[in-house]
């Protein structure tokens, strides 16, 4: 029976995918490529293959064959910067290129990758809106970035050598809602929360519903290419915060970038310094594509995914919210 | 421990910590309620010391009192340029005593863009020539200006630029605009412009690389010329120091008989007599959007527009009789 591969199934997307598609298409045609086994109670086919390991081009191409994979979904991508750098780029770029050349040589009809909006790099002279055909271009220092980056880059090579595997990239801006945990969420749930003085770019939150409905839209439909999968609407990030009620501390950024650095080295930091780029800079990308030939259309707005967040955060805070109009 | 400190530190006593850990009923109805209420709400509960969830409601509450809770795709905060409107009003009133002239030859409906000579230093002229055209044009019209990359980017004055519906000067922008039938200013000189010496007043520079000709062409947009006089000696620059403005990033730093000599007073304009003319609108649909590509009319276009304007300045120096009152 042709089945339907997936990697990064311990993600919180891959994991919610994975429980789709499970309602959807059946358990039986769905095959999980990864480490980590699924949930026992999902009751689907699982072969580990570790994505870092020498060979494993060999083996996904041994899997892929022995379980007749039509269809591979590739969600193996931290969202977070990594300390073991090393192990990051063995898994998303090198494990990327295994999972594209072991697809290829099986014969694969159908790739979905997992990207994001931030490989676009945030830069003052961005556009407002990002489209799909804009150079991505990250800070090459930032090792979190690059690795995505050369993984797009094997998807574009792919797609242009075997456009049979019709290789559908989504770029998802940053998730924000009900069980998401990133290093941005660890930030947000501090009360005091670092901005950059004089810097208040417009923000894409991404519910993770809409990224879910985007994912499986991509599963069915043919297009190929890169896509955006963003929210309705951006939303200037001290607004996000003040609707958080946070309490934002402006910090210089000549100060913020070597700060952020020095805590990143020491160990108590959640990101290294060039992550302030995000914070400074817009990276909005435009959705219109994926509306077009995916036929996506988010739900949710920026702020409607912040709520759903704090709402799943914080739920006491909603409790006591209906006490009091009770 | 057995003594609890008068006032109680930023922290809550451990049991009720859960409720205590997002203020979100509090900031929410400071929001709602305004800056008034929740001032006085913090001093009542201030009495029993000063917790975060008192600290990030009052400063929500400032926040909200002068921003609003959406802003439009570009960042455009419909409350903030409310509060800043008086400013710009007793500017446009008092300070300067604008005066325009031809307003009526802006289209009352669909796209255009007003094209416009540069100076002042700081963009004062876009801000002008917005209110002009919104209070004095029968249709209201709502003119979005396009900024130079030197004020999108610099701290403080980028986000406030954003929020009273500048955006950052791009072709990719502008054609975004004016495919939404925006109006659309745009000042083609550039740097060159705004940081032109008190010697080389009312010389316009060269039209950049005729950009605005290329946007309008692609998008079928009429062009409207616009000359702003009185505008070029609010800062007359004496000098340009750079090699104060290059590690500040900046691409000039100006000397002006107040600045920095007066320190922040020297950011105060000199109160000239203002005048805003536009001419007839320069139709460009006939040409279709494939001419963008032919360099030669794009030329003669941008020089075309150039000349008008630098004509309607020329006029209305020769008829001025003084700086201060026209």
């Amino acid at each position: 029976m042709a089945r339907i591969a997936l990697t990064g199934t311990a993600s919180l997307l891959g994991g919610r995918l994975l429980r789709r598609l499970a309602e959807t298409k059946g358990a039986a045609r769905l095959l999980v490529v990864d480490v980590a086994a699924p949930p026992a109670a999902l009751d689907v086919r699982h072969r580990a293959v570790d994505l870092t390991e020498p060979a494993a081009d060999q083996r996904l191409l041994d899997v892929f064959r022995e379980e007749e994979v039509e269809s591979v979904l590739h969600f193996a991508f931290y969202t977070g910067p990594r300390r073991d750098a090393a192990h990051a780029h063995e898994l998303e770029s090198i494990g990327t290129l295994a999972v594209l050349a072991a697809a290829a040589a099986a014969g694969v009809g159908r790739v979905v990758m997992r990207s994001f909006t931030a490989v676009y790099g945030a830069r003052g002279q961005n556009p407002a809106f990002l489209t799909e055909d804009r150079p991505l271009q990250p800070d090459p220092s930032l090792a979190w970035a690059r690795d995505k980056l050369e993984a797009e880059q094997h998807a574009a090579s792919f797609s242009r050598r075997y456009p049979d595997l019709r290789i559908a990239v989504l770029r998802f801006a940053p998730l924000l809602g009900p069980r998401v945990h990133a290093f941005y969420t660890r930030i947000l749930d501090r009360r005091v929360v670092p901005v950059l003085m004089g810097y208040d770019p417009l923000v894409q939150m991404l519910h993770p519903d809409d990224a879910l409905a985007a994912a499986e839209a991509a599963v069915d439909r043919p297009a190929a290419g890169a896509f955006n999968v963003v929210p309705s609407r951006p939303i200037p990030l001290l607004t996000a915060l003040h609707l958080a009620g946070k309490i934002p501390v402006p910090v210089p950024h000549p100060v913020a970038y070597p700060a952020a650095d020095l805590m990143w080295a020491a160990g108590v930091g959640e990101a290294p310094g060039r992550f302030c780029d995000y914070v400074r800079f817009p990276f909005v990308a435009d959705g219109e594509r994926a509306r077009r030939e995916l036929g996506f259309a988010p739900r949710h707005a920026s702020r409607d995914a912040l709520m759903a967040y704090l709402a799943y955060r914080h739920p006491h805070a909603r409790l006591s919210e209906a006490e009091a109009t009770a | 421990m057995s003594s609890r400190p008068k006032v109680v530190p930023m922290r809550r006593p451990k049991g009720t910590e859960a409720a205590a850990a997002l203020a979100a009923p509090a900031v929410e109805a400071a929001r709602k309620d305004g800056l008034l209420v929740a001032i006085a709400r913090a001093i009542e509960a201030g009495r029993h010391g000063i917790t975060w969830e008192n600290l990030a409601a009052l400063w929500s509450a400032a926040y909200f009192s002068w921003h609003s809770e959406e802003v439009d795709e570009f960042g455009r905060d419909a409350k903030f340029t409310e509060t800043i409107r008086p400013l710009l009003e007793f500017l446009y009133t008092v300070w300067w005593r604008v005066e325009p002239a031809g307003v009526e030859s802006v289209p009352a409906e669909g796209p255009a863009l007003v094209v416009a000579n540069h100076s002042g230093v700081l963009p004062w002229d876009g801000a002008m020539i917005t209110l002009a055209l919104r209070h004095e044009h029968p249709a209201r019209r709502e003119c979005r200006m396009l900024a130079l990359d030197m004020f999108a980017l610099l701290p403080f004055l980028a986000p406030a630029l954003a929020r009273t519906g500048a955006v950052r000067a791009s072709q990719e922008n502008g054609e975004r605009l004016l495919r939404a039938g925006e109006l659309v200013g745009v000042f083609p000189e550039g740097v060159k412009g705004i940081g032109k010496r008190y010697r080389e007043r009312y010389r316009l520079a060269r039209f950049g690389r005729g950009g605005f000709v290329r946007l309008a062409l692609r998008t079928s947009a009429p062009i409207v010329p616009c000359a702003v006089v009185g505008a070029e000696e609010i800062h007359p620059v004496l000098a340009k120091a750079n090699w104060v403005g290059r590690p500040l990033g900046l691409p000039y730093f100006p000397i002006t008989p107040t600045f920095p000599l007066l320190g922040p007073l020297g950011v105060v304009p000199l109160p000239t007599k203002w005048s805003i003319d536009f001419a007839d609108p320069i139709p460009t649909a006939e040409f279709g959007p494939p001419a963008a590509d032919d360099p030669i009319l794009v030329n003669r276009l941008s020089e075309q527009v150039r000349s008008t304007v630098q004509r309607m300045i020329d006029g209305r120096l020769a008829r001025r009789r003084s700086v201060w009152f026209g």
